[in-house]
């Protein structure tokens, strides 16, 4: 599993998997269809996926608490149970206590609540990520940031002005 | 039959068109009655004529013999009362999603203020709140479908028509959103809940759907129209599951 540190930051930083909220939560609800776990490879197979591919999305789930992976298994943790029986709107609150969690994010929310009165533009959470995730691709953390940040409601990012706020 | 709730009914619908190669049939004395709250599917062979068979429904094209019925009446030219969901979501890729939802009820809610609330609304219920000054640009599959979703459901039709709706996106994604969809359509709270589906995937038609109308190969006709009887969430291996699966294949074979 690549992870990088930040200095200053005693947790290592987790890299983002460029992975849609949708696809998380379909894993979750596959996996609660087979009684909450399946053998990771048996699961990549059926689905006609990659192996890495399974790996990214369960990544992503296990990112957000959804999940956990003993042994070659993924396992549906029971927030994970919890968010699929949510209705639409409560997923969102949900998804977004355990992203205010996580450190890139928290990173994120924390520099645009400095700059609360000026724009924080893509370029300057760009630069962040990078300093951030060092050893990734610094465009795709940022696509990753802004799709889950925006279904989380954590902030707003307008494509026209290429500039964050927070959601009042 | 016409029962107190039908919402639509075909009688003996004929679709045929002129090619170049001469007239083709692509649809032969089509009949059957759609009720409200019903979720039905339409299965077949690609060139059955399933996407004429719902274009037919929402009025965008007129039967060539036959009649149709929309709530009792006869019905001729567009229906309003329908939406339709496309497979490739049929987004504006230069507008929002706010204005992608909010596109088809310019004609029908003169004030923008009303008209934004409605908008609001719509994007809640599909789970896009927080999403709605994204281009379709940056938008996953699967909040692509669900825009194509919240505006269907904006002009607050009775009837929800949808081709293929899952057929282009992941296999992840498209689990979630048949789960979300089925949320959206037991939901009574002023949302649709007679729905129209066309898939080539036997499997989602049985997880879904309380009907499963089974097309012919050109022409299409109808084959078989079988009650799903199993009770909801259906998983892939729930006993019954397997054999409707293989009675529908048997019809289709």
């Amino acid at each position: 599993m690549d992870s990088s540190s930040s200095e200053g930051d005693k947790r290592p930083q987790q890299s983002l998997p460029e992975i849609g909220i949708s696809q998380i939560l379909g894993l979750v609800e596959l996996l609660l269809g087979k009684g909450g776990r399946e053998d990771i490879y048996k699961l990549a197979g059926e689905l006609s996926m990659e192996l890495g591919e399974t790996l990214t999305v369960i990544r992503a789930a296990e990112m957000l608490g959804l999940v956990h992976t003993p042994g070659g298994d993924v396992v549906v943790e029971d927030f994970g149970v919890k968010v699929i029986d949510a209705t639409i709107a409560e997923r969102k609150d949900l998804i977004r206590e355990k992203l205010e969690q996580l450190p890139v994010f928290k990173s994120v929310r924390d520099f645009l609540k400095r700059e609360e009165d000026a724009e924080v533009t893509r370029e300057e959470v760009l630069e962040k990520l990078a300093e951030l995730l060092p050893n990734e691709d610094a465009e795709t953390s940022f696509s990753t940031v802004v799709s889950w940040g925006r279904y989380a409601e954590l902030f707003g990012y307008n494509d026209d002005s290429q500039t964050f706020y927070l959601d009042v | 039959m016409t029962t107190e709730n039908a919402i639509i009914e075909m009688r003996n619908v004929t679709k045929r068109f002129l090619l170049p190669q001469g007239e083709v049939t692509v649809l032969e004395d089509i009949s059957f009655t759609a009720n409200e709250g019903e979720f039905i599917t339409l299965v077949g062979p690609s060139g059955a004529g399933k996407s004429t068979l719902l274009r037919l429904m929402s009025g965008l094209m007129q039967p060539s013999a036959g009649e149709i019925y929309y709530q009792g009446k006869s019905q001729v030219g567009m229906n309003p009362e329908c939406a339709m969901v496309f497979q490739n979501f049929g987004l504006l890729p230069w507008l929002t999603v706010a204005q992608n939802v909010e596109l088809g009820l310019e004609p029908r809610q003169k004030d923008p203020l009303k008209r934004r609330e409605v908008v609001n609304r719509y994007i809640s219920k599909v789970g896009l709140e927080g999403y709605e000054e994204a281009y379709p640009r940056e938008l996953s599959g699967g909040m692509k479908q669900r825009v194509g979703l919240a505006r269907a459901l904006a002009v607050e039709p009775s009837l929800l028509l949808m081709d293929e709706p899952f057929s282009s996106l992941d296999v992840l994604t498209s689990i979630n959103l048949r789960n979300e969809l089925l949320d959206i359509w037991s939901d009574r709270d002023n949302v649709v809940n007679t729905m129209i589906m066309v898939t080539h995937n036997i499997e989602e038609a049985i997880e879904l759907s309380d009907r499963i109308i089974v097309l012919s190969n050109r022409p299409g006709r109808i084959v078989g129209d079988i009650k799903i009887d199993l009770p909801r969430p259906r998983r892939k291996r729930d006993k019954g599951f397997i054999e409707y699966v293989d009675r529908v294949f048997s019809l289709l074979a």
